[in-house]
């Protein structure tokens, strides 16, 4: 599904050399993998490489067999529309759309029917068990709902890939676990692949494959 | 439209900095429709001073008239003016001929002589077509004008309308016997004995000292003139196609020079290129006070909302649908602005057209006028137009700094 070839970017941070160096690793399809590991140690980095939204400095990225990563930013657009989904730790949901308008937007970016784009997000609401509060807008829900909301709204356009930054780093333990059983859950159903970045136990405890990452490097796959 | 709908609720989620902007396009709208209204109603008032004061729809006049001034009475005037007046009341888009003829000469009281410029006119149809009255009424008011009426209709009669300065200057008052001196055709010189019928007033002070108004009849006795004519002013029955129609009368008299009045009234001109430089400074001044609001509005706005921009482009919106977005709030923002001006410019053009408020004379004149704001459509249309192009413009440049956003530095954005 997603396979990093000797991916290297590198960047300054506080006057010291930061990023992933020559990182491969194959993420398979309807998995949840993580990527794991301290501060500092790349997982945002393979993230946000893995999203297309930075380029390495060397080495390639594929989806589903084809390069990604050196394509034209036109074409990197239609395909975090059409591919990917994202999750973000703050959420990140508009505030002046409701919760289904925020699920129904990538839909309409799509450019798909108003119809067909409200019928899929409350049918995404619902499985995320967030029906009730269809209507309700980010501010009026809790941090647990707003990440339900953000969830479907990434799973919405059935994409193959969702792309997860500390999803629970923003909930408590409560609501923190049950979310990842419900990525599990959706993973399994929809065949999507999750690739969650964390340093949450919790979270490394329920991937099927985790991925570690020290100062850059990856140094255990599990 | 998802675009659209974003960018309207954002403009509602700020609603206090959205009303301040608006507030500015509003005064904006407002500023130059009502500039626009007065505008309309000085070039309508020049417009109907410059025809009505004798000009006419179109003149029909020799050709090269404009060109140098007379050695004698008539020589450069339309031989058989008066058969050609005939001729042309017969055409289908002519309301009604009015001949003159112009003429000068002098003016005495018996001790005493002045120079004058006189004008002939038809004594029945003048006053139908013609500003006649209300220079007449003005004229009443001054000293000697008492009883000042408008020149009689009877053929044999011999009287005068004097300036209220060329009165002044021969100390004659309505009912006084003066002589009207000038040279005939052949450049014989010539008198005629006139009664005082009143006093006119016509607003500037140097047509007053010297301007005279008599009878076609009068003048024919003065001149020697017979059939001539100065001129022909023609009043059209559809005042708007006075270009089409010049054009076709030009074509139907040839030997003649038909002219417009808007190119024989300099004074409309220039205040209308006057007006123009003023107003066009006034406006260019408020676009620019609009573009500056709109973008520092619009600045804020995308500063406010750099991870929600990165969010969207992680989305897979591409840089230019968020410059369409900021060209959408901007666009509300025009339209909204536009639509409340247009509302605030009725409401106040009401409320300035009801207080019936009394203008001084402007600069030349003797006397001033009532304010009367004109509803101009196409105006409001313009200055929605322009403002509209001015906030796109404001746009550009908060859109421009949104689509180039690093998607990645703007999720890191607190």
């Amino acid at each position: 599904m997603l396979e990093f070839r000797a991916i290297t970017r590198a960047y300054e941070l506080g006057g010291e050399r930061a990023g992933v160096f020559g990182v491969s690793l194959t993420v398979p399809k309807g998995c949840l993998a993580v990527l794991a590991g301290p501060s500092g140690s790349g997982k945002t980095t393979l993230l946000q490489l893995a999203g297309l939204l930075d380029t390495p400095d060397e080495g390639e990225v594929r989806l589903a067999g084809e390069l990604v990563s050196s394509l034209p930013e036109k074409a990197r657009c239609d395909l975090r529309l059409r591919r990917l989904g994202f999750v973000f730790q703050a959420f990140n949901l508009v505030p002046v759309l409701s919760a289904l308008e925020n699920v129904m937007l990538p839909l309409q970016l799509q450019g798909r029917p108003e119809a067909e784009a409200r019928e899929r997000a409350e049918a995404a609401l619902a499985r995320v068990g967030l029906a009730d509060r269809r209507h309700h807008h980010p501010g009026q829900l809790s941090g647990g709902q707003q990440q339900r909301t953000a969830i479907a709204r990434a799973l919405a356009p059935e994409p193959l890939l969702v792309l997860a930054d500390e999803p629970t780093a923003s909930l408590d333990h409560a609501h923190g676990g049950p979310l990842l059983d419900l990525m599990a859950e959706l993973a399994q159903e929809r065949g999507a692949t999750f690739l969650v970045a964390s340093h949450d136990p919790s979270v490394i405890a329920r991937a099927h494959t985790v991925f570690r990452l020290l100062d850059g490097k990856l140094v255990e796959v599990g | 439209m998802i675009l659209a709908r974003l960018a309207l609720r954002n403009l509602l989620r700020q609603q206090r900095r959205t009303a301040l902007t608006l507030m500015v396009v509003v005064a904006g709208f407002l500023a130059l429709s009502l500039a626009g209204g007065f505008m309309a109603q000085t070039f309508q008032g020049l417009s109907d001073a410059a025809i009505r004061g004798g000009l006419g729809h179109l003149q029909v006049m020799p050709p090269g008239a404009l060109e140098g001034d007379e050695a004698q009475s008539l020589e450069k005037a339309l031989p058989e003016g008066e058969a050609l007046a005939q001729r042309l009341r017969q055409d289908p888009a002519v309301a009604e001929v009015l001949p003159r003829t112009q003429f000068m000469g002098l003016l005495s009281n018996g001790p005493r002589s002045v120079a004058f410029l006189g004008t002939a006119v038809d004594p029945v149809l003048e006053p139908k077509y013609m500003a006649c009255a209300e220079a007449l009424q003005n004229g009443a008011l001054t000293k000697g004008g008492v009883g000042s009426h408008w020149l009689s209709g009877d053929p044999a009669a011999r009287e005068v309308i004097l300036g209220t300065g060329l009165a002044r200057a021969l100390d004659a008052s309505v009912g006084s016997s003066l002589t009207l001196m000038s040279t005939t055709r052949e450049g014989a010189l010539n008198a005629v004995d006139v009664e005082v019928a009143g006093l006119q007033d016509l607003g500037l002070r140097e047509l007053n000292d010297r301007f005279l108004t008599v009878s076609l009849g009068t003048a024919d006795q003065l001149l020697d003139s017979a059939q001539a004519r100065s001129r022909l002013s023609v009043m059209l029955k559809r005042p708007q196609d006075t270009a089409m129609e010049q054009a076709r009368l030009q074509g139907l008299l040839p030997g003649t020079s038909v002219k417009p009045w808007f190119e024989l009234a300099s004074f409309y001109r220039q205040v209308k290129l006057l007006y123009f430089a003023i107003f066009g400074f006034m406006g260019l001044v408020l676009f620019l006070v609009v573009l500056l609001a709109t973008a520092n509005t619009l600045l804020m706005s995308v500063m406010e909302r750099v991870r929600e921009f990165g969010v969207l482009r992680a989305m897979g919106l591409q840089p230019r649908q968020l410059l369409v977005l900021l060209q959408w709030e901007g666009a509300f923002l025009g339209f909204l602005g536009s639509a409340l001006g247009l509302l605030a410019t009725l409401l106040l053009r009401a409320g300035l057209n009801a207080l019936h408020v009394q203008m001084p004379a402007p600069p030349g004149s003797s006397h001033g006028y009532e304010l009367f704001i004109h509803f101009v459509p196409w105006v409001y249309l313009l200055v929605a137009l322009g403002l509209q192009l001015t906030i796109q413009v404001s746009a550009l440049f908060p859109g421009l700094k949104a689509a180039r956003l690093r998607i990645v530095e703007a999720l890191r954005h607190v």
